[in-house]
Formats: structure tokens, C-alpha cells, sequence
């Protein structure tokens, strides 16, 4: 495939720049030879290189996705079938004690997995990341947002190795006491609750169980929403009839009912919420990349992938997903919080492992001290609020750098 | 194809997608152990008897030994000819079970429905067309704060505010009791008293908050979408009234794809919301009773409220395709 995408089809196809890339052309050697191109004519382009370059710079992500996939597939075998059954996974006494669960196994995944291809996405187009980048930093609600996400993802993923698990810290003769904000000390800066347990602690942990949500449901329904949506809106006819009426009944059988059905029939478990969630939630994103993808199967340069010889497989990989990437991105943060919010809902009426320990279930033990310590309720249900606005405001930001017709 | 043949069409679709919801609904609870199964058991082991026998004895007594394909046929027949069956955890047929609290949960539900309605589609379109105003800010702003907010946490924020500390609080000498209203829901008191009106104002605002930020939110983008449009501005050339633009051209295009959204959120908003709500508040309603079944190992009134959304949806769907083609003369009906 040679001289497939040529430049002046750039219009909206690169993601926006949701991390710390304010990379403006300077590094990135395709886009050197991107702005070269520009200014010498379409036939002095030496399409070879730029292909060749292009190339490597995927390359490189793809085999750091690959070998970190190695890895993680060596620790689960090493997990599976050499460390007994019940015993922690990684064991240094007086170190660090840590039984892997499903749910961390399938969260590892999806971050190495998400990582190598938002990072992909993000280098691929350098000049289109910084212009997204300029136009979100103008909503100051949404950056300070993104902050405060990257901090809590940062606390859920390595604060539970730094602070001790909660339950370690049963102490009732330390019930009670009372935030700094209301006038307690600096000892335990949220207070304690009902068994002494520091608030901070259970927040710590209630942010890895937000962000495992968060992040694994949303990619599993990001992945099939993608792939169903591409594929009905490229092959069209039959296709796109069976999986689009399939869609409307998914939409039928609210996914937050499924999920209470399903805990009804295999008691509680956080595996279970996070995988329904991702395998049911998927539809609206489905729906939305099935119209995107139709307006771009109208472009030219599918039309020229086409008469190039692509397959039609082909084409949907490599011209219809990565330009419907801006729209899946902004439809998954827009899906975090609702998944989020479920959980929550779900652990508040408690439906959740017992080792679990989510800001839903926090909020529902503090329920009945709420006139005497109203904290034990409140520390936790802000940083969920302040979580799911995040996301929201994210959300939104995103939408409205990526929208064409935004453009000042 | 004509408007007939059309509506035939879709309540044929309807039909089908209740029966393969039904089907589904079967196929999960036969793959899956019966947790009432499994209680019997656990009590016959406690009592020093064989767990096996109790568990064959629960099963037959249910009819569940037989063959998957007689099952089905008879889990069909009765779901259709709304034989129901029993509810252990109410002692009581699952209809009569149903019947006493649906009527709990309307009593909130359907306030918080209509407010949603007309203060989420009233603020939202108003919003969209005085865009960049303070009004616009305050709204959208409001809109996020209602749909971030967890309603579980909501409702014992309300709870603590209300009923704890206006209790006794005064503002400029003026006592704010009467702003503090009953926080557990009695279900003696008549339906159509002012005791009863203020016992539902607190559930009825927790419920309403989401679901009246997010059509505030959708009918804003939605009514953006079009102010714009030609033939918005077409009616503005012909002289018509900035009102008479809002609810004739803008309002009626935009109510297609917000009705869309408007039967999924009832479903979503208001099953999850009143399961939390009737938790919280005490309301003897179908969200409780839904709750009290999952608890209490219920197998039958769990499989009943399960169906329930998904039945109002397909109906709900299957009205709004109609209301399509009538309120969007541009959509024809070969479309679909």
C-alpha cells in the first residue's frame, strides 16, 4: 500500500492530546517530512520514506505492546501454574504481599493494551495531537479535570503499595475521628470511621476499584462498539441489518438490570460488573461509529484505497477505525462515568466482594452515623462526584476540540 | 411503504424482540445454578440431612428436573398468559406481590418523570437559544452537577440537610422547619394528602435530578444542532415569532432523537434510581420488593421485575418509531 493516505486528508483523523504530548512538530520525523511535503509538489514526496518512517515509528509501539503482552502472559502462566492455589502471587515478607485477581489480571491487560495504542495514535499525527491539544486547553474546567483523573488514576494504581489496606487497620479504639476540615489533627487528615479505619485509606482503594471500572469496562466496550460499528457500516446490507437489530435489543435489556440479574444468579462479584458492563454498554458506541464510519466510507480516500487494490478489510482496519478515532474516544469518556456511577450504585446496595472497597460501599456503611459523623458518608461520595464530573467535563472538552465546525 | 404497513412492520419487530428477550431471560437461569437450589441445600446440611435430596426435591417441586425443552415451552406459555407464579419472599401470588407496590413506586416515579420532562426539555431549549449568556452557564453548570452527582449519596445528603439540620435551624429569625420534610416514606398515610405530597418531595427530587440534568443536556445539543438550520432561518425570513420558531420547527425535529434518548433514560434513570430511592426512603414499592427478592433467594419475582424494563422498552421503542414518521416528515418509512 503505497501513498495511501496522502496528507491533504488530514482533516480530522488523529486523536486529541489527552496526556502530557504538547509535542509540537519538533521531534516527530514524519511530520518533518509532512511539512516538507507540503511545500514541494504531491510528485517530489519520496512516498517510500515517508511510508518507511511511518512505519517504524508503529513498529516501535507495536513491539512494546508485544513484548509487555509477553510479560504479562509469562507472570499469569508464572501466577497459574507455579504459584499453589490461595498463596499471594508475589510474596517478599515485610515488603510487599500481593494475590493478582482476575479483575487486576484483565485491568493490566487493557492498560498495557490501551496505552500502547492511545500512544500510537497519539504519535502518529503529532501536528493533529497539538492542534486538538490547543483547542481543548482552552476550557480550563476540563484541564484542571484531566489533572485531577490523572492524579486519581496515579493514586488508585500505585497507592494501594504505598498505604496498607484498610482492614489491616481495624482499631476501634480510634472510631470516629474527626476530618481536619472539622477541626481533627493531621494523623488522619479524612477522619476515621466506624472501626478506626482512616477514610484516606479506604479512598485510596475505592480509587483503584473506580479506575479498574472505569478504565476495563470502557475498553472492552470501546472494542466491540468499534469493531460492530465499522464492520455494519462498511459491509452494509445484511450485515448491517443482523448487528444493528441486535444493537436495539441490547438497548432493550438495560445493562444495569442484566447486571442485577446476574449478581441475583452468581452473587457478587467485581469481575462479573466489569465484564457485563463492557460486554452490554457497548451500543451507544456502536451506533456512533457505525455513522461516523458511514461518512467517512463517502471520503476519497477510501475510494482510492479501494482502487489501489485494498481488501475491504483492509480498508475498515486501516482507513475507517483510525478515523473514527476522535469520536470513540470522546464516546468512551463520556462512558466512564456512567460505568463508574453503576458500580457504585451497585457496592451502595451491596452487591460487591466483601474485599472490595468501593466508594459505594464506604457511603452506604457511613449512612447510619450521618448526624453524628457526617464525614464517614461525605469524604467518599465527593471524590465520586468530583470523579464522574471529571470525566464529564473531560468528555465534553474533547467533543468540542474535535468538532469541525468549532473551529475558530 | 406506506404508514400501515410500516406500523405493521415494527410491531412485528416488537413482538419478536420480546420473545427472543424471554428466551434469553430462560437460557440465562437454566445455565445457571438456582440460588434457591442452593439455600435448600445449604439448610439441609445444616440440619444434618443429604444436601443432594433437599436440592432434587427443591428442583422437582418446581418442575426444574425436566427435560430444558418442556421447561421453556412452559416458562413461555406462563410469562405470556401472565401466570406468574408464586413469590416466596412475600408469601403471596408474584401478581398480588406486584400489585400492592406498583402503586408506591408511581406515586414518585411519575412527578419525577413529568419534571424531567418539562423543566429538563424547558431549561435545555431555552439554554440553546440564548447561547453564551449567564443563563446558558448556570444551566449547563447545574446540568453537570446533576448528572455527576451519585443519587445514592444525594438522597442521605438531602436526608442529613433536611431532615437533621432544619430541624432546628433558623435563617434571619425564620425557622426552616417547614423546609424539613419526612425522611422515611409511611405508607399508611392517603394517597392524595398534603402529608403525603411532602413524605414524596425528597424522593422525587432525587429521582428527577439526573434525569432532568441529562435532558436538560441532550435537548441543548439537540436544539443547537438546528437553530442554525436553513429552515429555521426560512421561518425567521417569514416573519415568524422567536416562539413560534422554538416549539414549531426547532422543538419538533429535535423531539425525534430526544425521544430516543428520553425512553432509554426513563428506563435506565428510573430502575436503577427507584431501586436506590425505595432503599433509602423506605418505600414499600417495586423497587424494594425487586431488592427483597434478590435477597431472599426469589427466583420468580426476581424473573418477573427483570422483564418489566425490558417489556416498557420494547413498547416504549415501538411508540417512538411511530411517533417518527410523525413528528419528521423527512424520514420515510423504506428507511427502516
Amino acid at each position: 500500500m503505497t501513498g495511501n493516505t496522502p496528507p491533504a486528508n488530514d482533516t480530522s483523523d488523529a486523536p486529541p492530546a489527552n496526556g502530557t504530548s504538547d509535542a509540537p512538530p519538533a521531534n516527530g520525523t514524519s511530520d518533518e517530512t509532512r511539512s516538507d511535503a507540503t511545500r514541494r509538489t504531491f510528485e517530489g514526496i519520496d512516498w517510500e520514506r515517508v511510508d518507511a518512517e511511518r512505519g517504524l515509528a508503529i513498529t516501535r509501539w507495536a513491539a512494546a505492546e508485544a513484548l509487555a503482552l509477553v510479560g504479562l502472559v509469562a507472570l499469569l502462566g508464572y501466577d497459574a501454574l507455579v504459584v499453589a492455589d490461595g498463596e499471594p502471587t508475589v510474596d517478599v515478607p515485610g515488603v510487599l504481599t500481593w494475590d493478582v485477581t482476575g479483575v487486576q489480571w484483565l485491568f493490566a491487560l487493557v492498560l498495557v493494551v490501551g496505552v500502547a495504542r492511545v500512544g500510537r495514535l497519539l504519535t502518529r499525527r503529532p501536528r493533529m495531537a497539538a492542534r486538538y491539544w490547543r483547542q481543548f486547553r482552552r476550557n480550563r474546567a476540563a484541564v484542571a479535570s484531566l489533572w485531577f483523573l490523572l492524579a486519581v488514576f496515579a493514586v488508585g494504581l500505585v497507592g494501594p503499595l504505598v498505604w496498607k489496606n484498610p482492614n489491616e487497620l481495624l482499631d476501634f479504639g480510634r472510631a470516629y475521628r474527626k476530618p481536619v476540615v472539622a477541626g481533627g489533627s493531621w494523623t488522619y487528615p479524612l477522619g476515621t470511621d466506624a472501626q478506626g479505619r482512616p477514610l484516606w485509606n479506604l479512598v485510596v482503594y475505592g480509587m483503584r476499584v473506580s479506575m479498574v471500572v472505569g478504565v476495563t469496562a470502557t475498553f472492552i466496550a470501546v472494542t466491540l462498539g468499534t469493531v460492530v460499528g465499522s464492520v455494519a457500516a462498511h459491509f452494509g446490507g445484511y450485515v448491517d441489518e443482523v448487528l444493528m437489530r441486535y444493537v436495539d435489543l441490547q438497548q432493550t435489556f438495560p445493562v444495569f438490570v442484566l447486571l442485577l440479574f446476574a449478581l441475583y444468579l452468581y452473587g457478587p462479584s467485581l469481575l462479573l460488573v466489569v465484564v457485563l458492563y463492557g460486554a452490554f454498554g457497548w451500543e451507544g458506541i456502536g451506533r456512533l461509529v457505525r455513522s461516523e464510519a458511514l461518512q467517512r466510507g463517502e471520503a476519497g480516500y477510501v475510494d482510492a484505497a479501494a482502487a489501489a487494490g485494498a481488501s475491504r478489510w483492509w480498508v475498515v482496519r486501516h482507513h475507517v477505525i483510525p478515523n473514527v478515532s476522535g469520536t470513540v474516544i470522546t464516546a468512551a469518556t463520556l462512558a466512564v462515568p456512567t460505568f463508574v456511577l453503576g458500580e457504585a450504585t451497585l457496592a451502595f446496595l451491596g452487591f460487591t466482594d466483601p474485599d472490595v472497597f468501593s466508594w459505594g460501599r464506604t457511603i452506604a456503611a457511613g449512612r447510619g452515623d450521618l448526624a453524628t459523623a457526617w464525614w464517614v458518608s461525605t469524604v467518599p461520595g465527593v471524590f465520586l462526584f468530583l470523579t464522574v464530573m471529571a470525566f464529564f467535563f473531560v468528555g465534553d472538552a474533547l467533543n468540542d476540540a474535535m468538532d469541525p465546525r468549532r473551529e475558530r | 411503504m406506506g404508514l400501515k404497513r410500516y406500523a405493521a412492520r415494527r410491531v412485528a419487530w416488537a413482538a419478536v424482540a420480546t420473545w427472543i428477550a424471554v428466551s434469553a431471560t430462560f437460557v440465562l437461569l437454566w445455565l445457571s445454578p438456582d440460588p434457591g437450589a442452593d439455600v435448600a441445600a445449604a439448610e439441609a446440611a445444616a440440619q444434618g440431612l443429604s444436601p443432594e435430596q433437599a436440592q432434587e426435591r427443591y428442583l422437582a417441586a418446581r418442575g426444574l428436573d425436566r427435560p430444558a425443552h418442556v421447561q421453556y415451552l412452559d416458562f413461555v406459555t406462563s410469562v405470556f398468559t401472565l401466570d406468574w407464579g408464586w413469590s416466596v419472599s412475600q408469601n403471596e401470588p408474584v401478581m398480588e406481590a406486584l400489585g400492592e407496590s406498583w402503586g408506591h413506586t408511581v406515586q414518585y416515579a411519575v412527578p419525577a418523570m413529568a419534571v424531567s420532562v418539562v423543566v429538563g426539555y424547558g431549561v435545555g431549549l431555552y439554554t440553546a437559544v440564548n447561547q453564551h449568556t449567564a443563563a446558558d452557564y448556570v444551566g449547563s453548570f447545574v446540568a453537570y452537577v446533576g448528572i455527576s452527582i451519585p443519587n445514592f449519596w444525594f438522597a442521605i445528603v438531602l436526608i442529613l440537610v433536611s431532615g437533621v439540620w432544619f430541624q432546628d435551624a433558623t435563617v434571619l429569625g425564620l425557622s426552616l422547619e417547614p423546609l424539613s420534610f419526612r425522611t422515611f416514606y409511611d405508607p399508611s398515610i392517603d394517597t392524595f394528602t398534603v402529608a403525603n405530597a411532602r413524605q414524596l418531595v425528597l424522593p422525587t427530587t432525587v429521582l428527577a435530578t439526573a434525569s432532568v440534568a441529562s435532558q436538560m443536556r441532550y435537548s441543548r445539543a439537540e436544539a443547537l444542532e438546528y437553530v442554525a438550520a436553513d429552515f429555521v432561518r426560512t421561518a425567521r425570513a417569514k416573519g415568524a415569532s422567536g416562539w413560534r420558531i422554538l416549539t414549531r420547527h426547532v422543538f419538533r425535529v429535535a423531539l425525534v432523537p430526544l425521544s430516543t434518548i428520553l425512553v432509554v433514560q426513563v428506563l435506565t434513570v428510573l430502575f436503577a434510581g427507584s431501586i436506590v430511592v425505595e432503599q433509602i426512603f423506605a418505600i414499600p414499592g417495586l423497587g424494594r420488593l425487586y431488592l427483597d427478592a434478590i435477597r431472599g433467594n426469589d427466583t420468580q419475582l426476581v424473573l418477573v421485575i427483570t422483564l418489566f424494563p425490558v417489556v416498557i422498552a420494547i413498547l416504549g421503542n415501538l411508540l417512538q418509531d411511530l411517533a417518527y414518521v410523525i413528528l419528521d416528515p423527512r424520514i420515510d418509512y423504506g428507511d427502516r
